[in-house]
């Protein structure tokens, strides 16, 4: 194919090529002769030298307090100043990392945590039980609640005792059977010593903060006293870009060495100037929210119809270049819980009209609110308003401001798109779709869902949980009110000097910004 | 009676005596007034307006992590939940005592984020203005003095062409080659390690001062070579010619001085245009100044570092609106007589 994704694109959206465009278009994606690196090896691992990372996402908001971190920028610093009691491996499976033993009571109300010892903060503090039981209590703080707080909320922070120097016994006011899972998500609980300044902040990660000038740029120094294996760099300098041109213009002259979050039609444009392209299958989601209790998606079956209008693997062509993983309807990929044997959802445009038309919505017309919240959700929602007209279904695309989409109107436009970070599937639950979830944008309530729900959290055993969590996707995949349809790649630069780098499923870039194995040579 | 009238009359004699007139003086004030006024209802403009965007700071630092209770605290704690004109009336008087806030977004006195990028914008600005100008004027004369060759042909056409180009594009295209693709000659972006001078990073000057300079000049030029044509063919150039007075001097010292004068108010508009054009400039080049921190700014709802900003902003155009017209009053003598 000749015809380029952004002619294609135009052409598609002008309705010139409305019908049959499948074929033509996964074709455009496939015929993709560019290959994006999984890993980085150049020479043999050398100590030294200073990573220049070029970043977008940030803003004058940027902050390096652990409990309020938001952006990609913030969790690139937060997660080489700070480290959580669990991580994510890079499949994106969690890992004891300043835990030694979390372990559960039989009805999953009590926890006992211990924390490894000889792990020191960059002022020398020796971390502690108390370190533990402030952050907990800073975190939930309910006059100022940490971004984590959502979804911790069954914790009793008050109620938390010190059994001994390294050990906090961790009730909870409802059982909690994920507390590891929920503690795994990078960036949201890292663990800050008792009376932590945010103006001096120190952690027990393996840089420490130098200078910070939100919106600008910060650099980080090697810390000597880390516990775990040294990195092989001396600095980190982050450098926040307004935008990819002005990023990618500086990964080309060499200015830095890495950069994050690129779109895939800078790939080829960084490959041909020997630079790389680092590529990663993102466990992040970017769903179409239908509220359920709002018509005309309150009727399961405008619902299902929506569903099978996308064609999937033309909207991440089109979106993403083809790179990425397709999405079922249901969150949560890498999730231990996740249930791949549910068939693939495709599209269906007979089916959908008869669903549509069983519903009495054969001329439907809804408007979809987008916004550029996160890589593509524009585009995104415009190709689901072409692949709608297929069935006759009109979308008007309401492309609003960011600060629109997350003012007033947040969590409850009928029909809209979120972003989300990759979270273990009983953890997103509690924060999306129960009726008590903070971010419940799509309103669904289901009986049956919230009480398979209030079983599996009680259950220790995660096979049984397994079990009643994969029940919960039947009912998302029959019934609810996202469309997921793909997991975003994550595609990030690096220079040809960069070694040690990784693809991850975690779907923040660059490893989730874990620069220990890097090295320049 | 008789005594209030004589008492009267030395006063009223002394204010009837006209005082020497001081147009200059006069003009100074007025505009000086003018502008102190224009900047109050420039800042009730931008505080208006920001009240009327959707979000605000607490939503647009929160973004999709905004749960009610996390929105209701840090609206609290940034005071956002006060009526509009009580916010206005704190900050306003905090401006009066010299305080012009914290920044919403992350805490820090508004003096010392806008106060770096001050600098380095007026670098920027300062350095493009300075050098389009004098390249202007030079290209300007020389054109005017070589009228209808073929230098003077070609140099118009590209003005002309220059000046269809947007200022992105013209960046755009000095990334490409003397940056990123063609050559590595010099830095693609600007970054500077922050709290340093710009003038210590002088390369990373180079391509945003082109950028403005290409963008500035064809219309300094143009405007130049105009009054500059004008100016050869009067009479008393005419005149110098007949007498045998030395081409150079004609140009320089008969033709230039009073060509320069419309010339004045183009390179004030260029100062002006500049003032807006870096917000373009810095964006793509990431350069750390006043337009990049201001695009922040807004889609962050950083009320305070706005109008903080836009204040510099304005100050500037007034400043130049009023130098401009200093410096034409300057190099015109009859028009700083009184009028009669």
């Amino acid at each position: 194919m000749t015809i380029s994704r952004r002619d294609f694109i135009k052409a598609g959206l002008a309705g010139s090529l409305a019908v049959g465009t499948g074929g033509l278009l996964s074709a455009c994606g496939t015929g993709n002769t560019i290959k994006p690196f999984t890993a980085s090896n150049v020479g043999r691992p050398r100590s030294g030298g200073q990573l220049r990372a070029g970043l977008t996402g940030g803003s004058t908001a940027d902050t390096l307090s652990p409990l309020n971190a938001i952006t990609n920028v913030d969790f690139s610093r937060i997660n080489n100043l700070y480290e959580p009691l669990v991580g994510l491996t890079p499949d994106a499976q969690p890992v004891f990392i300043l835990a030694e033993e979390l372990t559960p009571n039989a009805k999953a109300t009590q926890w006992t945590l211990r924390v490894r010892q000889g792990i020191t903060f960059h002022n020398g503090k020796t971390l502690t039980a108390d370190d533990v039981i402030y952050t907990f209590r800073e975190i939930l703080n309910p006059k100022a609640p940490a971004a984590a707080a959502a979804g911790l909320a069954s914790i009793d922070a008050k109620g938390m005792t010190k059994l001994d120097t390294y050990t906090v016994l961790i009730p909870c006011t409802t059982p909690f059977a994920t507390l590891g899972e929920a503690l795994a998500i990078p960036g949201y609980s890292d663990i800050i010593p008792v009376g932590f300044n945010p103006a001096a902040p120190v952690g027990t990660g393996p840089f420490k903060v130098r200078s910070f000038s939100p919106g600008t740029q910060s650099t980080f120094v090697r810390y000597d006293g880390y516990w775990q294996t040294a990195p092989y760099l001396d600095e980190i300098v982050i450098t926040d870009y307004a935008d990819q041109v002005s990023q990618v213009n500086a990964l080309l002259a060499g200015q830095v060495d890495v950069v994050n979050l690129l779109s895939d039609d800078v790939i080829s444009e960084v490959q041909g100037e020997s630079k790389n392209v680092l590529l990663s299958a993102g466990g992040g989601w970017n769903p179409f929210t239908m509220r359920v209790d709002t018509a005309p998606f309150s009727d399961v079956r405008v619902r299902q119809a929506l569903r099978l209008l996308v064609d999937r693997q033309q909207m991440l062509d089109l979106v993403f270049g083809g790179f990425g993983t397709l999405g079922n309807d249901v969150f949560g990929i890498w999730a231990p819980e996740y249930d791949h044997s549910l068939p693939q959802r495709h599209q269906d445009i007979d089916q959908a009209k008869s669903l549509l038309k069983a519903a009495g919505a054969e001329d439907l017309h809804v408007t979809l609110v987008t916004s550029d919240i996160a890589q593509g959700t524009v585009l995104a929602a415009q190709v689901f308003a072409q692949q709608a007209s297929e069935a006759g279904v009109s979308v008007s695309v309401d492309d609003v401001t960011v600060n629109e989409f997350y003012g007033t109107n947040y969590l409850k436009w009928p029909f809209a798109q979120d972003y989300w970070f990759y979270n273990f599937y009983l953890p997103q639950v509690s924060l999306a779709t129960l009726p008590t979830a903070p971010f419940n944008e799509t309103h669904w309530k289901n009986a049956q869902y919230d009480s398979l729900y209030a079983q599996a959290i009680a259950t220790v055993d995660p096979t049984l949980r397994t079990e009643i969590a994969q029940e919960m996707q039947r009912i998302e995949y029959d019934q609810g009110g996202y469309i997921i349809p793909f997991f975003p790649p994550v595609i990030d630069g690096f220079g040809a000097n960069v070694g040690g780098l990784a693809s991850s499923k975690i779907g923040l870039s660059l490893n989730a910004y874990d620069f220990r194995g890097v090295w320049l040579s | 009676m008789a005594i209030v009238t004589t008492t009267a009359t030395p006063e009223t004699a002394r204010e009837l005596t006209p005082r020497k007139p001081h147009p200059m003086r006069d003009m100074l004030i007025k505009r000086g007034l003018i502008g102190i006024l224009t900047l109050v209802l420039v800042s009730i403009l931008v505080f208006a307006a920001t009240q009327t965007l959707p979000g605000n700071a607490a939503s647009a630092v929160l973004l999709n992590t905004a749960t009610p209770q996390r929105l209701h605290a840090l609206e609290q704690q940034l005071g956002l939940n006060r009526p509009a004109v009580e916010q206005y009336w704190t900050w306003l008087t905090g401006v009066l005592h010299g305080n012009f806030g914290k920044s919403l977004a992350n805490g820090q006195p508004v003096s010392t984020l806008v106060g770096g990028r001050i600098l380095n914008s007026l670098v920027l600005v300062v350095l493009a203005g300075v050098i389009g100008t004098l390249i202007g004027v030079g290209l300007g004369v020389l054109a005017a003095a070589r009228r209808d060759s073929v230098f003077d042909h070609v140099l118009s056409v590209v003005s002309l062409a220059v000046t269809a180009l947007p200022e992105f594009v013209v960046a755009v295209v000095l990334v490409i080659f003397f940056a990123a693709v063609v050559v590595h000659w010099f830095p693609a972006v600007s970054v500077f390690v922050p709290g340093t001078a710009p003038w210590s990073n002088p390369r990373e000057l180079v391509l945003p001062v082109a950028t403005l300079v290409i963008v500035i000049v064809p219309y300094v030029f143009r405007m130049m070579r105009a009054s500059m044509v004008d100016a050869l063919e009067s009479d008393y150039v005419q005149m110098a010619r007949l007498k045998g007075v030395p081409r150079w001097r004609i140009l320089l010292v008969h033709a230039l001085p009073n060509a320069i004068a419309p010339t004045i108010q183009v390179i004030g508009l260029s100062f002006l245009y500049l003032a807006g054009g870096v917000v373009v400039v810095e964006y793509m080049f990431n350069y750390p100044g006043l337009g990049q921190a201001l695009v922040s700014a807004v889609s962050d709802r950083d009320i305070p570092q706005i109008q903080a900003i836009v204040l510099v902003l304005a100050a500037f155009y007034i400043a130049v609106n009023i130098l401009t017209d200093v410096i034409s009053l300057a190099v015109s003598p009859r028009r700083r007589l009184p009028r009669s």
